[in-house]
C-alpha cells in the first residue's frame, strides 16, 4: 500500500519546524529521508505514526487520510521503529516482540494463536528466534535493532517507518539490518544518515533541509554534488559503485564546501 | 587473519557467550512457567503470615484459638472485655488485614509510578501525594480536634485532603506545556513535596507537647496502630479497583517503557494514559497514606524483587506485586510488633531497616549481572 504526505507543516512549541513537505513511498518501495542533523526527517516521521500531530497537510495510507483512522487504526497499518533505547526494566526479546500485538488486543484479552504466530514467524524473520528467551537489554545494539524490527514485523503494518535504524551499528551490523528490511519488501519510510546506505538501499529519495523539502527521486538523480554541496556543505563526487553498480558517494574529508573561495 | 587465527578467536567468543546466555535462558524460563507457581506460593504464604500475625504478640493465642475467635466474629457476636476474642477481632485480625492491603496497595502503585515515570527507582511518594496527606494528618494532629473538629474531620480524612490538594497542585504544574511528561511528573511531584514537607516540619515545631511529637513521628514514619474495621472499607475498595484499572492497562504499560513514541506508534494515546496513571496512582496513595501513613521502601523494593522473579511484563508483575506486597508487610508488621518487648515500631522504621540493605544487595547483584 503507497503512503503519501502532502504539504505537511508541523509546528513545535509555536515554531513551524517543518512546511511544505510532500512525499512517497509507492506500493513496496523504501523511500528514504536524507538531510542533515535538525533537518526534519524525525519530525516528518513522528506525524506518520501519529507520536505528532501536524498543523497543516495530511497523510494519505492510499486513499484514507490518516486523521479518520483512530490511533488504533492506524497503528494496525503502520508500524514504527523510533530512535528509542527503552530503560531497563527486564523484558524478554519475546515480550518485547509480543507488544507488536498491542494494537489487536482489548484490555484483559489474553494472547491467542494468532498472536503467538504473528512474534514467532517475526522472530524468525529477523533471525531472532533462539534469542527469544533472552533478556532484551543485555543484547548487542544490532541484534537489539533486529528485535525491534521484528516487533514493527509482529504489527503485521502495510507500511513500515523507521527512524535512523543503522545509528551507532557497525558497519556489518548495519548492512544485515538493511538487507533483512530490503528482504522484506513493504513500503517503507527511512530516514537514514548514512547516504551511502541511502543511495543504495533505496528506490526513491526526499533531501529535505531546514524543514523544507529540497529534491524527490530516484538516488541518481537527487544526489549530485551540486546538492551535497548545497545541503550538507560537502564536496563530494558520485560515481558508480564498483561491486554494485550503485551511486556511490565519495567524500572529500580534507575540505567544506565552499572552503576554496 | 589466518584461518586458524579466525577459528580460535570464534572459539573463544564461543567460550565467553555461553555461559553468560545459558544463564539468561535458564533465568527466563524459570520466569514465564513459573509465574503462576510464584502467584500460587505467595498467596499461600499470605494466608500463613496473616494466621501467624493474628496469633502472635505480647499475648500469644493457640490456633484453635485464632479459629474459634474469627467463627465467633464471623457470625457477628460481640466479643466480651478482656477476652482472647478481643484480641483476635477487633485489634489483631483488622491491623493483619490492613497490613495486607497497604503491602498490595503500595506493590501494585510502585509498579505502575515505575512505569509512569519510566524510572525503575520510582516510588508511590515520588510525586508529592503522600506529602499532602502527611501535611493533612500533622496539621489535624497539631492544630488539635479544634481546627480538625470544626471542619467536621478525622486524622484519616485530614490526610486525604492533604493528599488531594498536593494531587491538585502537581496536576495544575505537570499538564502544562503538553504535558505529563516524565520529567515534568517527577520535577512538579519533588517540587510540591519539599514544598509541603516545609510546612509539616514547621508544624512538628510547633507540636504542644511530647504526646503529640510522638504521634506526629508515628505518622510520618508510617504505622498500621491505628487499624480498626471501620478503617480497612477505604483501601478494600481502593486497592482491588486500582488493581483493575492498572491491569486492563497492561499492554499500554508494557509498551511506554519502551519510550512514549514506540507507545504512540502502537496506538497508546499517551498524554491520555499518563493523565490516566497519575489520578489512579495518586488516588490510591492517598487512601494508603491516609489509613497508615507513608510506610517506606515497600513501594521501591517490591517491583524490583518481583520484577527479577517474573519480569517486567505488567500482565504478571502487577498480580504479583500486590502479593508480595501484601505478604512483606503483614510479615514486617508482625516483627515490628513483637521485635521488641516493650514497646511497638512503627512499621516505616522495620521496612527501612530491611528494605534499604535488600534494595542496594538487589541493586548490586544486578549491576554484576550487566
Amino acid at each position: 500500500m503507497r503512503i503519501a504526505v502532502e504539504d505537511l507543516a508541523v509546528s513545535l512549541s509555536g515554531r513551524e519546524v517543518v512546511s511544505g513537505v510532500n512525499l512517497l513511498a509507492a506500493e513496496g518501495e523504501i523511500a528514504g529521508l536524507v538531510g542533515p542533523n535538525g533537518s526534519g526527517k524525525s519530525t516528518v516521521l513522528r506525524t506518520v505514526y501519529r507520536h505528532l500531530a501536524p498543523h497543516a497537510g495530511r497523510v494519505l495510507l492510499g486513499d484514507t487520510d490518516l486523521r479518520s483512522l483512530s490511533a488504533v487504526e492506524s497503528a494496525r497499518r503502520i508500524a514504527a521503529l523510533p530512535q528509542e533505547r527503552g530503560g531497563d526494566f527486564e523484558l524478554t526479546v519475546r515480550e518485547v516482540v509480543a507488544m507488536g500485538r498491542t494494537p489487536y488486543k482489548r484490555a484483559f484479552a489474553a494472547e491467542d494463536r494468532a498472536d503467538a504466530d504473528a512474534v514467532a514467524g517475526a522472530l524468525e524473520r529477523v533471525g531472532m528466534a533462539k534469542a527469544a528467551r533472552r533478556r532484551f537489554s543485555a543484547l548487542s545494539g544490532g541484534e537489539r535493532q533486529r528485535v525491534l524490527l521484528a516487533r514493527a514485523l509482529a504489527q503485521d503494518p502495510r507500511v513500515l517507518v523507521l527512524d535512523e535504524p543503522t545509528n551507532h551499528l557497525d558497519v556489518r551490523h548495519q548492512v544485515e539490518l538493511l538487507t533483512l528490511l530490503r528482504d522484506q519488501r513493504r513500503t517503507t519510510l527511512i530516514a537514514l544518515h548514512d547516504l551511502n546506505a541511502a543511495a543504495s538501499v533505496c528506490d526513491r529519495l526526499h533531501v529535505l533541509h531546514g524543514g523544507r523539502l529540497l529534491a524527490s527521486g530516484r538516488p541518481r538523480d537527487v544526489l549530485t554534488p551540486a546538492l551535497l554541496a548545497e545541503v550538507f556543505g560537502v564536496r563530494a563526487a558520485v560515481v558508480d559503485h564498483p561491486l554494485t553498480g550503485d551511486p556511490l558517494i565519495a567524500f572529500d574529508h580534507r575540505s567544506v564546501a565552499g572552503a576554496e573561495l | 587473519m589466518t584461518p586458524t587465527a579466525a577459528l580460535t578467536e570464534k572459539r573463544e567468543e564461543e567460550r565467553e557467550g555461553t555461559p553468560d546466555r545459558r544463564e539468561e535462558e535458564r533465568e527466563d524460563g524459570v520466569r514465564t512457567i513459573r509465574a503462576g507457581w510464584v502467584a500460587a506460593a505467595l498467596g499461600a504464604a499470605l494466608l500463613v503470615a496473616l494466621v501467624a500475625s493474628v496469633a502472635l504478640g505480647s499475648t500469644p493465642v493457640p490456633l484453635a484459638g485464632v479459629w474459634s475467635a474469627v467463627a465467633r466474629g464471623v457470625a457477628g457476636r460481640e466479643p466480651a472485655p478482656g477476652t482472647q476474642d478481643l484480641i483476635v477481632w477487633q485489634l489483631r485480625l483488622p491491623r493483619a488485614l490492613l497490613a495486607a492491603l497497604v503491602g498490595a496497595g503500595l506493590g501494585v502503585v510502585g509498579t505502575a509510578v515505575q512505569a509512569l515515570v519510566r524510572n525503575p527507582l520510582a516510588d508511590p511518594y515520588l510525586l508529592g501525594i503522600s506529602s499532602g496527606a502527611s501535611l493533612g494528618a500533622v496539621a489535624a494532629i497539631v492544630l488539635g480536634a479544634g481546627a480538625g473538629g470544626a471542619l467536621g474531620l478525622g486524622l484519616s480524612s485530614a490526610a486525604f485532603v492533604g493528599a488531594l490538594a498536593a494531587f491538585a497542585l502537581v496536576w495544575a504544574m505537570a499538564r502544562r506545556g503538553g504535558g505529563f511528561s516524565p520529567l515534568r511528573l517527577v520535577l512538579a511531584g519533588v517540587g510540591i513535596g519539599q514544598f509541603l514537607s516545609g510546612f509539616t516540619s514547621y508544624l512538628v515545631l510547633q507540636a504542644g507537647d511530647e504526646q503529640q511529637t510522638r504521634g506526629v513521628l508515628f505518622w510520618l514514619m508510617g504505622s498500621l496502630g491505628g487499624a480498626q474495621w471501620a478503617t480497612l472499607a477505604l483501601p478494600a475498595i481502593a486497592v482491588p479497583l486500582g488493581l483493575a484499572a492498572l491491569l486492563g492497562r497492561a499492554r499500554a504499560l508494557n509498551a511506554l517503557l519502551m519510550g512514549d513514541e514506540t507507545a504512540a506508534g502502537l496506538g497508546v494515546d499517551v498524554t491520555r494514559l499518563r493523565r490516566e496513571l497519575f489520578v489512579v496512582t495518586s488516588v490510591l496513595t492517598g487512601v494508603l497514606v491516609s489509613v497508615s501513613g507513608a510506610i517506606g521502601f515497600v513501594g521501591l523494593m517490591v517491583p524490583h524483587a518481583c520484577r527479577m522473579v517474573v519480569g517486567g511484563d505488567h500482565r504478571r508483575l502487577l498480580p504479583v506485586s500486590a502479593l508480595f506486597g501484601a505478604v512483606l508487610l503483614v510479615v514486617v508488621d508482625l516483627v515490628a510488633r513483637t521485635a521488641l518487648s516493650d514497646q511497638e515500631l512503627p512499621v516505616g522504621v522495620v521496612t527501612a531497616m530491611v528494605g534499604a540493605p535488600t534494595l542496594l544487595y538487589l541493586l548490586d547483584r544486578r549491576l554484576e549481572r550487566s
